[in-house]
């Protein structure tokens, strides 16, 4: 754990030290380095689960994807910010890169922990970074706006999964994740019982988010800066994820009854919020309730609470991360040169930029589950599984498959399809950097087709 | 309504008769002289020139080989080569290559090796894939039917 963590803390220093000249370039390669080494987390060294470091942090093959995730996406976001932050002084570009950095930070301590409320204190800590870095260098005056929401509605999820957190120190005498799983199961049954499960898992599904208390995602993802928007998109909604796995081991016996209400939202909310990618005309939000969107399959699969829900659902974290993120990228590289999210207003784009709609093609294609693409093997795995409870929900997650083509297909149509508007006219042509962010945001989602297992979580 | 047409028009009307309407620009190739780079930023419309100080002014202007990093081109050049070498060169190479030799944990991909091989040769030997009596049913006890 501390090779990387240690790292990671050297990067503030790195920061504030560089040459002014050098400070993007020295943390690009740097977080590259400590996400190089991050790898090293999926080698699977123990016979059984957990690897232990040491008696705070651990690592299982269910954190050990998302960890390596969190640490990848560091450098990503440091590419995609250079051009928004270019004309800040200097000052202010090392204060925005140590915000992201604390976030990487926060975010492998949450990952890492071993005790539940460690991991619930992280869990709140990356609420900071994530709020400054909306409020502070997002672009328009909703921004405000956005982050109240974001702030309050994860507050207030938040909260009584503390409560619930204290209340089960005080009857089971600890909180160590590693413990808790050789717990007996326990005998829950009051009304007093479903109000403390529904608290444990409540925060996580305002998180993830759930279709019903998800308001506050696509606003924050609007309102943003690229940065925000893809590690909002890769790796927080992926806290309320896992935070559900590692809670549902404790909650199981009523888990089976409570969490009915809960699966109908998360498959109602696959229909609804692709529906409503259906008729966007802002290109992010319309990202933004794609991603409400795949996170409703996840949240079904890990109710469900079957080896193929929780591994179909670690494995389309994983690649949604990767994808929903270079979406963003792709959505900003656009933004920054027509200064507009609107899709219409940005037509025609293959003629101008041929290789960037080529990017777009993959990513989309990526994002509506192309065979043979991790994205569709979570989402066929998590379908399987929900079929196998009840058929009915076959009609759900179908229609939510076919939805997901169908918006993917209009937002492929709307920017880079049609004829050029008239107002167009010498945009700047796309840089390298561009392609490179793109690039190392999508070779890992091929590459993982070759070595799936990686994400396979404890069931392989 | 009216008012606002009033404060855009003096904006559209500028960019409707600005010099370079109508041209539009398509793609880049690397330009190899400065010709090329001003070409480039001929393409502005004029008006975001003057626009107090939150013009766009093209890097690609100052620097033709502009690769997204930074204004200063020894920064840009050496920010893109060490990007493309620890982004690619080290963490998808090396790093993929570490993956795909990562160890074979449980022996889970042996397995499956062997149970193929095994397989193969018992098909070839014209032998059932596998034994009838994989468990031998004398040593299992099972409770009588009656008991309760």
């Amino acid at each position: 754990m501390l090779k990387v963590l240690i790292p990671t803390l050297m990067l503030f220093p790195t920061t504030w030290l560089a040459p002014k000249k050098w400070l993007w370039a020295t943390t690009t390669s740097h977080s590259l380095i400590i996400a190089l080494i991050s790898l090293t987390w999926l080698n699977w060294t123990a016979e059984t689960g957990w690897t232990l470091p040491n008696s705070y942090m651990a690592i299982d093959p269910l954190s050990a994807p998302l960890l390596v995730l969190a640490c990848w996406l560091l450098p990503l976001m440091i590419l995609a910010s250079q051009n928004h932050t270019r004309t800040e002084p200097i000052s202010r570009q090392r204060t925005f890169i140590c915000l992201l950095i604390s976030l990487q930070a926060f975010l492998i301590l949450a990952f890492g922990a071993t005790e539940i409320l460690m991991f619930y204190v992280m869990f709140e800590a990356t609420l900071v970074p994530t709020l400054i870095i909306i409020t502070r260098w997002g672009n328009q005056a909703e921004r405000l706006n956005a982050g109240t929401y974001f702030l309050f509605y994860t507050l207030a999820g938040s909260l009584p999964l503390l409560v619930a957190l204290l209340a089960l120190q005080n009857s089971t005498g600890s909180l160590s994740m590693i413990i808790l799983n050789f717990n007996p199961p326990l005998a829950l049954a009051s009304w007093g019982d479903m109000m403390w499960w529904a608290a444990c898992l409540i925060a996580f599904l305002v998180k993830m988010p759930l279709y019903g208390v998800h308001l506050w995602l696509p606003k924050a993802h609007v309102e943003a800066p690229i940065a925000g928007s893809m590690v909002l998109a890769a790796v927080l909604l992926k806290l309320g994820g896992y935070g559900m796995i590692r809670m549902s081991t404790i909650l199981d016996p009523i888990t089976k009854e409570a969490a009915y209400p809960f699966i109908v939202l998360a498959l109602w909310g696959i229909i609804m919020t692709g529906s409503i990618c259906l008729r966007q005309t802002d290109l992010k939000s319309l990202i933004a309730y794609s991603s409400v969107s795949h996170m409703g399959l996840v949240a079904g699969g890990i109710l469900i609470q079957t080896p193929w829900g929780l591994t179909g659902a670690l494995i389309l974290m994983i690649a949604h991360g990767l994808v929903s993120s270079a979406l963003f990228c792709l959505a900003n590289t656009s933004y920054e040169r027509t200064h507009s999210r609107t899709m219409a207003l940005a037509r025609g784009m293959q003629m101008l930029f041929p290789l960037t709609a080529t990017w777009w093609f993959v990513a989309n294609l990526a994002n509506l589950a192309l065979p043979p693409l991790p994205n569709l093997m979570g989402e066929v795995m998590i379908i399987t599984t929900m079929f196998n409870w009840s058929p009915w929900t076959l009609i759900l997650t179908g229609l939510g498959t076919l939805i997901t083509a169908g918006y993917s297909l209009y937002m492929f149509l709307m920017t880079q399809r049609g004829p050029v508007p008239e107002h167009i006219k010498g945009l700047t042509p796309y840089h390298t950097r561009e392609h490179l962010l793109i690039t190392l945001h999508l070779l890992p989602v091929i590459l993982l087709v070759l070595k799936p297992e990686l994400i396979w979580g404890w069931f392989y | 309504m009216a008012s606002r047409l009033t404060r855009i028009w003096p904006s559209l009307s500028r960019m409707r008769f600005s010099p370079v309407y109508g041209a539009r620009f398509v793609s880049q190739s690397t330009p190899s002289s400065a010709a090329g780079a001003t070409a480039v930023t001929d393409l502005q419309p004029s008006h975001a020139k003057e626009s107090h100080g939150h013009a766009e002014v093209s890097p690609f202007e100052k620097n033709p080989e502009y690769h997204g990093f930074s204004t200063d081109a020894t920064a840009d050049a050496w920010n893109m080569r060490l990007a493309f070498f620890f982004g690619i060169s080290i963490a998808i190479v090396l790093g993929g290559t570490f993956l795909h030799y990562l160890p074979d944990h449980g022996m889970r991909q042996w397995a499956r090796r062997e149970a193929e091989k095994q397989i193969k040769k018992r098909e070839a030997g014209g032998l059932p894939i596998m034994s009838e009596n994989y468990y031998d049913p004398s040593k299992i006890v099972l409770p009588s039917a009656g008991e309760e």
